[in-house]
């Protein structure tokens, strides 16, 4: 298997409620340079839709599907 | 594997637009079986009366409270029911897809922010007689008038929390760290499920005992409740969202399910006053709601949910939420206090009138009416969030 990209920057948001992760994310994809990859880490359950929905909706492009990991989900989102 | 924790179901939230379109009938269905709304604040209000009656303040002669009816206690009333119902709906959708955890936000302020923005949607929900349910979701289909001026109100309280949350100093830095980060271990012994199904037992012999000694309206509170809670939860169903993220980052999603499931609702409802001749739920149209409506908007941002979304984010652990919980009741309480002891329905209220369309304009006036109202809101929302794409498009490609 090739072996995956390491995550250049991480967003850690566990903890944090509606609509921080969205607002979080969006901010921290445009303060990177294209190209680069950003790790998302969040728990808040509305984040599990609205974080790659409007990643996406942004013009992000996803590095893989995200991760489900119990209580909280991983999100791989290329700047 | 627990059977329970692989069913798709409990794995993965529901759409909106069906979870909305099942809690308008759902709505509809209430009515015409009890002649009452699916609604939340009031109950609060008359929680808070119970709290200060219990530090032996006597609140039996503030108007308010002769108004919403302070009888009996949470657990006799069937409005009492619908709260408790939605918060053990949520709960059991919760734990059967084992994913309760305890969430302590990062950012400390938003305890602080969540209190102090509880308070303000608290009472300026009560002040226009409803919150998003009784002034809003179910509001419209009783085709009082109260509401058309709530929702505008409300947008505009949205508007302007939307603009504070986007300040640097309301909202607070992220940690973005460089490199990657493990993620949490995850705890192999799943017992949550089994919590969910012990709950869904005791719940069912609370409502079999409902029904079978008489109490039937309590029993219809607590069902009625218990299937709203698990749709709010299951379809992250959040009114501050439906507002906020369109003047955010331009997201609809949410609006245009509330809109269809408030169309399918009105159309029900109609055929339910017309089928069993029942009287539709009239709250008096004044400037309190206009007033009442855009602190609720504005609250709602501040604190990140509105009363309805606050429980089932309690229920999942969402710690933020406990305070927000708090600053409903005492908000929606000093409103009660105020409405009389400071002069409030002189001021904003008493000038008012209960409109209801179906009694100005006809039951076809009053459909016909409602649903271009909805078209209208649906159409907007559609405009904010092109306008709002072709807004970033031309950012990005300026890059």
């Amino acid at each position: 298997m090739e072996k995956k990209k390491e995550a250049d920057f991480t967003l850690d948001l566990r903890g944090e409620s509606c609509p921080y992760p969205v607002i979080y994310t969006l901010e921290a994809l445009e303060s990177m340079n294209k190209g680069e990859l950003l790790q998302v880490i969040t728990d808040c359950p509305g984040s599990f839709r609205n974080v790659p929905e409007e990643a996406k909706a942004h013009g992000y492009t996803f590095a893989q599907e995200p991760v489900k990991n119990g209580q909280e989900y991983l999100f791989y989102i290329y700047a | 594997m627990n059977p329970v924790t692989t069913t798709s179901m409990f794995q993965r939230h529901w759409n909106p637009y069906l979870v909305l379109i099942l809690a308008g009938i759902l709505s509809a269905g209430y009515f015409g079986l009890t002649s009452t709304v699916w609604a939340v604040t009031g109950e609060f209000t008359r929680l808070g009366g119970e709290i200060l009656e219990l530090f032996g303040v006597d609140v039996s002669g503030w108007q308010y409270y002769q108004m919403v009816k302070l009888d009996g206690d949470t657990l006799t009333r069937a409005d009492g029911w619908i709260v408790w119902g939605m918060f053990t709906g949520a709960l059991l959708m919760v734990l059967l897809s084992n994913s309760f955890k305890i969430r302590l936000p990062q950012q400390k302020r938003r305890y602080l922010q969540g209190f102090f923005g509880g308070i303000v949607a608290g009472f300026g929900a009560r002040l226009a007689l409803g919150c998003n349910l009784a002034a809003f979701f179910t509001g419209v289909p009783q085709f009082s008038f109260h509401s058309w001026i709530f929702i505008i109100a409300t947008g505009i309280g949205t508007y302007f929390g939307a603009k504070l949350s986007q300040t640097r100093w309301w909202k607070g830095r992220p940690t973005l760290t460089r490199g990657t980060v493990k993620p949490s271990k995850i705890n192999n012994r799943v017992i949550q499920p089994y919590l969910g199904v012990a709950l869904a037992l005791t719940y069912a012999s609370l409502l079999l005992y409902f029904f079978t000694t008489g109490k039937s309206l309590l029993g219809l509170g607590a069902l009625f409740g218990l299937c709203f809670g698990i749709l709010i939860e299951r379809g992250q169903i959040c009114f501050t969202a439906a507002f906020r993220d369109l003047f955010l980052v331009g997201r609809s999603l949410m609006s245009k399910a509330i809109i269809l499931g408030m169309a399918a609702s009105s159309i029900l409802t109609l055929a339910m006053i017309t089928l069993y001749d029942l009287t539709p739920i009239t709250q008096v149209a004044a400037l309190s709601t206009l007033v009442g409506g855009v602190l609720f908007g504005f609250g709602i941002v501040l604190a990140s949910g509105c009363e309805t979304g606050m429980m089932y984010r309690l229920m999942e652990g969402q710690v933020l939420f406990l305070p927000v919980f708090a600053g409903n009741v005492i908000g929606a309480t000093f409103l009660a206090y105020a409405w009389d002891h400071l002069g409030i329905y002189n001021v904003l209220v008493a000038s008012g009138k209960k409109i209801n369309l179906i009694n100005s304009i006809g039951p076809v006036g009053a459909i016909i009416s409602t649903l271009t109202m909805l078209a209208v809101l649906y159409g907007l929302t559609l405009y904010r969030e092109k306008n709002y794409h072709r807004h970033i498009l031309l950012k990005r490609a300026a890059k």
